[in-house]
């Protein structure tokens, strides 16, 4: 285990503390970033949970990290309650959308899943999150405004929210990937990837596919609608546009690029989709050879198309799959060279 | 009871444009085994090209607007045509033997480089003036209901579209070989079928057909990028109405299907609420097929 060790675990601290204190110098545009970047690393935990664990296609991600988020911003609107309150309740729901979406997962797989799961998030892109039946939910056209928010006592409209917001994700994220890497070993992770592998294999083996799908899908969702209840006290409010339908094909986009079978590709992947699009229209900008130029949000989403198409020919297990891989190779080569010369004197 | 039939005419406009779609996305899966989001982007990229042409560009004086419609149509069908060949021989022709989960994730790729290339281009969210196939001032009157010409022109182009497929993958000697190559590309390369060249020929004539659809349907939704490629989530379910394999089922499957999203419109006002049509539809079609379909559709 990761913490048998005490150098690993030294180092582990060590680089804990180095990631929650990195952010402190950021300016407000990048303790943004770092704060979203988390939100959305839960969005990339969620896929890596679903696809890589129990062998499942979700393309409605970001779905489920709106509704956290709606939920959130309805309750300390409409309810008045604390805003752990609101993320408590923002996770249920999200985890309650999740067992729904998970029933016809439980007599579909593969791309027929890929189909249902497009067409929830389109429905509430276009529909839920849009349409003036669930204004209750969605705050109206306008959305949620949450400020005045507090989060364990630290208002959501001072200057400090936005670090305040960060560590806490940084803790859960944390936990939830603790988590995750031990729910690979444990009795229901073992279930999950009996799943995964065959079905009915899995059936005849006693694994209850119902209870175990429907588990799946809903410890997805509430994963990442934890990461979404908290983007209203990011943002300082929630409109339809972050969780649209497209979002969704960027999460499971960037799970599968970074590599699906890692939850240390979700922080990469989190890192990627809120810090790369900032930093390149923010610096993007100029002239080059006589030529103004400059690059929009769209150049990010053209290039992860791009490389999303080249990683999936190139490299399989995503970049950090064929990264480690390589260097699992080069470090084992290190090694054998170093023993020779040790035994060769 | 007028009004009745002026939405059976909207509707079965619209379910042409969902069955022209889903005739392309049938025809490159059973070719290719690969299930195409990218349908609906690749069309409405083609569409952009031939707006392009049609609005963008300066036109001598002399030609006349038909001849410039037909022109533009033409520009963008060629360059589907083109964007199709591209794609076989950069992309698809690498990963024929993976899962059709991976192709799938692979379009998805495709998916967001158009949209965004495109959003670059020509402007994400912003009204684009349609292209009229026929003068938007032919129309007749039919049982005390006045159709537009440009119905008319989807129907009978989504319904000569399909009966033309079929009777191409029927009786001619390419249609064989893409038959022989759905159903087993090993046994069909040791008969000497060119699967390569298969590949590429379903994949232009899928392209091009996304294309069709996109520039027939421009008149009658909100012109813009991300309307045209979120059309794919219809014309998926109209596929699946077929089981992904049967072109007359599909086509049967968009009208039904576009009849089902116009209907509603009379009591409920709701942009997006024929997307719920869609996705019970989906879900539906799934739960009721599933036996028979999933071998075809898990393949």
């Amino acid at each position: 285990m990761i913490l048998g060790h005490p150098v690993r675990l030294a180092f582990a601290v060590a680089a804990f503390a180095a990631l929650a204190l990195i952010p402190v110098g950021f300016d407000v545009g990048l303790k943004f970033d770092a704060a979203l970047s988390l939100i959305w690393a839960f969005g990339i935990l969620s896929v890596v949970l679903l696809t890589s664990y129990v062998g499942q296609v979700s393309l409605c991600q970001a779905t489920f990290a709106g509704v956290g988020a709606y939920a959130a911003g309805m309750m300390f609107n409409t309810f008045h309650a604390g805003y752990v309150a609101g993320i408590v309740v923002g996770v249920l729901a999200a985890f309650a959308l999740g067992l729904l979406v998970g029933l016809p997962a439980l007599r579909l797989r593969g791309i027929t899943l890929a189909i249902v799961t497009l067409a929830i998030a389109l429905v509430f892109d276009k529909y839920v999150f849009q349409d003036h039946v669930f204004d209750w939910f969605t705050g109206g056209s306008g959305g949620w405004q949450v400020d005045g928010a507090d989060l364990l006592g630290l208002r959501a409209d001072s200057s400090s929210h936005l670090l305040a917001a960060y560590e806490v994700l940084l803790v859960l994220f944390v936990l939830a990937g603790l988590l995750m890497v031990n729910l690979h070993q444990s009795g229901a992770g073992r279930r999950f990837r009996a799943i995964r592998d065959s079905e009915v294999a899995a059936a005849t083996m006693g694994v209850n596919l119902t209870r175990y799908k429907l588990l799946a899908f809903g410890l997805s969702a509430a994963i990442a609608g934890l990461g979404g209840s908290f983007y209203p006290l990011v943002a300082g409010s929630v409109s339809p546009q972050p969780f649209w339908v497209f979002t969704s094909l960027q999460l499971s986009a960037i799970a599968v690029l970074m590599g699906v079978r890692y939850v240390p590709a979700a922080a990469l992947g989190g890192f990627f989709m809120a810090f790369v699009p900032d930093i390149l229209t923010r610096y993007g900008h100029g002239s080059f050879m006589g030529r103004a130029y400059e690059i929009s949000y769209d150049w990010f989403s053209l290039a992860l198309g791009v490389l999303l198409i080249a990683q999936l020919i190139l490299l399989p297990d995503g970049v950090w799959g064929d990264l480690r891989a390589h260097a699992v190779k080069a470090w084992a080569a290190v090694r054998t060279r170093t023993q020779r010369q040790v035994s060769a004197a | 009871m007028t009004e009745f039939a002026a939405y059976t005419i909207i509707g079965l406009g619209l379910g042409g444009i969902f069955a022209l779609a889903a005739l392309g996305i049938v025809l490159i899966y059973r070719a290719t085994g690969v299930l195409n989001f990218a349908h609906g982007a690749m069309g409405m990229f083609s569409t952009f090209v031939a707006w392009q042409v049609f609005y963008g560009w300066v036109h001598p004086d002399w030609l006349p607007g038909w001849a410039l419609t037909f022109v533009a149509i033409l520009v963008g069908l060629a360059f589907a045509v083109i964007m199709g060949l591209v794609l076989e021989l950069a992309v698809f022709q690498w990963v024929r033997t993976r899962p059709p989960v991976t192709k799938a994730v692979i379009t998805i790729g495709v998916l967001l480089a158009l949209q965004s290339a495109a959003s670059l281009i020509w402007k994400n969210n912003q009204y684009h003036l349609p292209i009229y196939v026929a003068p938007q001032t032919w129309t007749f009157q039919m049982a005390g209901v006045p159709i537009g010409a440009n119905y008319v022109v989807i129907v009978v182009v989504a319904l000569g579209l399909a009966f033309g497929l079929a009777a191409f993958l029927k009786y001619t000697r390419l249609g064989r070989a893409m038959r022989a190559v759905s159903d087993d590309p090993i046994s069909a390369s040791l008969w000497a079928v060119p699967v390569g060249k298969v590949g590429a020929v379903s994949w232009m004539l899928g392209s091009f057909i996304a294309a069709v659809a996109g520039i027939l349907i421009t008149p009658f939704i909100n012109f813009d990028t991300t309307s045209l490629t979120l059309i794919i989530i219809d014309a998926l379910a109209a596929a699946l109405i077929g089981g992904l394999v049967s072109l007359p089922l599909t086509v049967l499957g968009g009208f039904v299907l576009g009849l089902l999203e116009t209907y509603p419109t009379m009591w409920i006002q709701s942009l997006g609420f024929p997307r719920l049509v869609a996705l019970l539809v989906i879900i539906g079609v799934l739960i009721v097929r599933a036996p028979r379909g999933m071998p075809v559709a898990t393949r």
